[in-house]
């Protein structure tokens, strides 16, 4: 019986036009739960090994939570999946916004396309039922436009989700948006919808999504609000940075409470950790080889929270958030009212590329969702064109006659504009940065920063190493939404799962950096967590509540009616991990390739800044983690046919 | 589970007109039907019904009542978080997002943006986990 999840999928074959539902048994569910666990479990089976990324076998899905829907809160992520192409392996991206529940309110857990079209569609699910629509006439329009435009078509309420030219065009570090401008932006599955010829979904459902015990989903929602809501007043964005620079020059640290960062999620949103992160070492400076020293509290002034906050005119909730991390802003560029950047974005536009314009931040940041194209990868790309012009690799002629050196927002403008277009250099570029190097040659490679092809986001494994594991052990490199020692912090999942480490209170910051057994109990962890989450709907952030204070594991139950324990669920969360990287290792690859590259794990360690002398064992730490996933902790393959997972 | 039209259905399209899901289809003048996979169990069609034809999922007919009479929803913003699940329950799309209130964080409330859209259905009050909404007879409402 269904109860919390819809128990059926739509598959979409966009080569013969033709539509199949198909039931999905309530033991898949109870396997793999439904969001990416589901989507694993399909295109593991469906997708053939070998099949071409961008060609008729690859399926794109797309996929709402088994929690979305329900009464609970912060369960408004959808996701895409599909065979990545420029990872070659599993990818998955992960999005807010309102196409969560508009996909449920259609029947469905998840709609899932396979062919090619040989015009531009969209596809249209009014009241259950599906159309394949021509989308001639949007080819070529920007995200916002094609939304704005389908919505109207629709009636006026309909949710969408659409590429941009970055998809039509094949980019490979596109994503998809929806909600004028929140972006499914990793993994390039932006690209695999452009070579599906696919360019929108229209969804208008308003089915109901049932629930077991709806009343329990209310209370505990209750519970978890009280929690929310908890905020002091006397927070200060100046005062931010500041906190940084303490925490960098103290040798111990505190474990992370997750609701200090749940408190200025809800003042500032993600930008909260702008300058504190540049301080503390977090956040990568110059293509990273930089650091605060170069990237100071007086450069980094221009993008303190309090520089968005006054720009916010209203705050933005994802659906069933009762945070509202995200905003609208006023910008003084071409496009008036847009989402507030992230702080990825931020990062990556901004002190990856020694960028201190916070105009030209917000007018990029728009820029890039609007064509749909990923703003880390973007970000990481142009540090990576910098760098190679710093170094004489890419000339002035090179670069179209751009004056491409560190800061120049003009020129980054110009250039992202290009990569948008495919234009001249941009053409180069608009595959990421790895792709460009492999191309360029001369040494380029050096200056590529990335794990399994994918650009890295604006956490510094050499501050914390956790976060090099992640990026180098995913089914999906490169991701920072996964696990860090600071995320196993916050979750605090020893108060729910027996067995889990309780990190002390107070250590020194050398503790970090030990290669030991423990490390790898937490990153395998943060992994099977993450799977029950993308498996749930739920937002990473309402996870830094802590375990005790955001009832994942009750929520489940009460949707559902399993009795399932949180060690269960976790059992669930490894199942899903071993499925990805069975998908990785059919397609071919190779899961030591993944490892993020040599300067970001701090070889050779800098020698000035906050990571100053820091480097870490990856390879020890990648075999640990490996190890405590059943894998080959030389290889990384998945031994038997079923996984052995410790808990 | 779904409402149905019994024979009593004078076929005047009332309920047509209403079902927010299109889920009622006949002829003018002869007996409609409900498609029960379509059914929401909004309940206007049998709020609607002149001839009180419909029967809810319960098989108890539903009783009419003047549309000026139905139920709206009363926004408590106190309550509210807010975390837009009525707005996307919301079967008729009468409810939005309000402009930020002055002098506070600005969050946008949900508000009744579309007064005679609403079919009384109850859904937003029905899904917010805080109880941030009330339905009330539209005297009370105003």
């Amino acid at each position: 019986m269904n109860r919390g999840y819809m128990g059926k999928i739509l598959w979409v074959d966009l080569t013969v036009k033709e539509f199949r539902e198909e039931a999905i048994p309530d033991e898949i569910y109870e396997k793999y739960l439904s969001g990416t666990g589901l989507a694993a479990w399909l295109l593991s089976e469906r997708i053939p090994a070998g099949a071409d990324p961008l060609g008729p076998e690859n399926i794109l899905g797309f996929v709402s939570g088994l929690l979305t829907g329900t009464g609970s809160l912060f369960t408004g992520r959808w996701m895409v999946a599909g065979k990545s192409p420029l990872t070659g392996g599993w990818g998955d991206a992960n999005c807010g916004g309102t196409l969560s529940p508009a996909i449920k309110r259609c029947g469905f857990d998840g709609i899932f396309f396979t062919g090619v079209s040989e015009k531009p569609v969209y596809l249209l699910i009014d009241h259950g039922r599906p159309e394949l629509r021509d989308a001639g006439h949007l080819w070529g329009k920007d995200t916002a436009e094609t939304e704005e435009y389908l919505i109207t078509e629709a009636g006026g309420h309909a949710r969408v989700a659409a590429i941009g030219p970055a998809g039509e065009n094949l980019s490979l570090i596109s994503g998809i948006c929806n909600d004028r401008g929140r972006i499914a932006a990793r993994s390039g599955l932006g690209a695999v919808m452009g070579s599906k010829r696919l360019k929108a979904l229209v969804l208008n459902g308003k089915k109901r999504i049932p629930v077991y015990q709806r009343t329990e989903m209310q209370r505990l929602s209750r519970q978890c609000n009280k929690w929310v809501q908890l905020q002091p007043p006397f927070i200060s964005g100046p005062l931010a940075a500041y906190v940084g620079t303490l925490m960098r020059v103290l040798p111990t640290q505190m474990a992370m409470e997750g609701m200090v960062y749940k408190i200025l999620l809800k003042k500032w949103g993600t930008v909260s950790m702008n300058q504190m992160s540049v301080e503390m070492g977090d956040a990568p400076v110059m293509n990273w080889k930089g650091s605060n020293e170069d990237w100071g509290i007086g450069k980094s002034l221009s993008v303190n929270p309090d520089a968005f906050k006054a720009r916010e005119k209203v705050k933005y909730h994802c659906y069933s958030c009762p945070l509202g991390c995200g905003g609208v802003c006023t910008s003084k560029g071409p496009y008036g009212e847009v989402h507030k950047p992230e702080y990825e974005s931020v990062l990556a536009l901004g002190g990856l590329c020694m960028n201190g314009d916070l105009d030209s931040i917000f007018t990029m940041n728009e820029m890039l969702n609007r064509a749909g194209m990923d703003t880390i990868s973007a970000g990481g790309t142009v540090a990576f064109a910098m760098e190679c012009y710093e170094q004489g690799i890419l000339t002035r002629e090179d670069l179209n006659g751009l004056d491409l050196t560190w800061g120049n927002a003009a020129a980054m403008i110009t250039l992202i504009e290009k990569m948008i277009r495919r234009e001249g250099v941009g053409d180069l570029l608009a595959d990421g940065s790895v792709q460009a190097a492999r191309k360029i040659g001369r040494g380029a490679e050096a200056f590529a920063m990335h794990a399994g092809g994918q650009e890295l986001p604006m956490h510094d494994g050499r501050n914390d190493p956790g976060f090099n594991v992640h990026y180098s052990v995913e089914a999906t490199p490169g991701r920072h939404t996964i696990g860090a020692q600071l995320y196993y912090e916050m979750f605090q999942l020893w108060k729910r799962v027996r067995g889990l480490p309780r990190p002390p209170l107070v250590y020194h910051k050398d503790r970090k950096y030990v290669a030991d057994e423990e490390k790898a109990v937490m990153a395998a962890a943060c992994s099977r967590f993450m799977n029950v989450a993308n498996g749930a709907g739920l937002c990473m952030f309402g996870l830094f509540l802590g375990a005790a204070r955001i009832p994942t594991f009750e929520w489940l139950n009460a949707a559902t009616g399993w009795r399932k324990t949180p060690e269960e669920y976790m059992a669930i969360g490894a199942a899903i991990q071993d499925l990805k990287q069975r998908f990785n290792v059919k397609h071919g690859i190779d899961p030591r390739s993944f490892r993020a590259v040599d300067r970001v794990v701090g070889r050779p360690p800098q020698n000035r800044g906050a990571n100053k002398g820091r480097t870490m064992d990856i390879e020890k730490m990648r075999s640990d983690y490996w190890r405590q996933c059943g894998w080959d902790c030389k290889t990384g393959k998945p031994i038997s046919r079923e996984a052995t997972h410790v808990i | 589970m779904s409402y149905k039209i019994t024979e009593n259905c004078n076929g005047c399209g009332a309920c047509v007109k209403l079902c927010p899901v299109h889920a009622i289809t006949g002829d003018k003048k002869s007996l409609h039907r409900v498609d029960s996979l379509l059914c929401i169990e909004c309940g206007a069609c049998g709020r609607i019904c002149p001839v009180t034809a419909v029967t809810d999922s319960f098989g108890i007919v539903c009783e009419r009542i003047k549309r000026s009479a139905w139920e709206k929803p009363q926004i408590d913003l106190k309550a509210c978080m807010p975390c837009g699940m009525c707005i996307e329950t919301c079967p008729v799309n009468c409810l939005a997002p309000s402009e930020p209130l002055p002098g506070r964080e600005p969050h946008a409330h949900p508000f009744l943006k579309e007064d005679k859209r609403c079919i009384g259905c109850g859904f937003c009050a029905a899904e917010c986990p805080v109880h941030a909404i009330r339905m009330s007879p539209p005297s009370v409402t105003d």
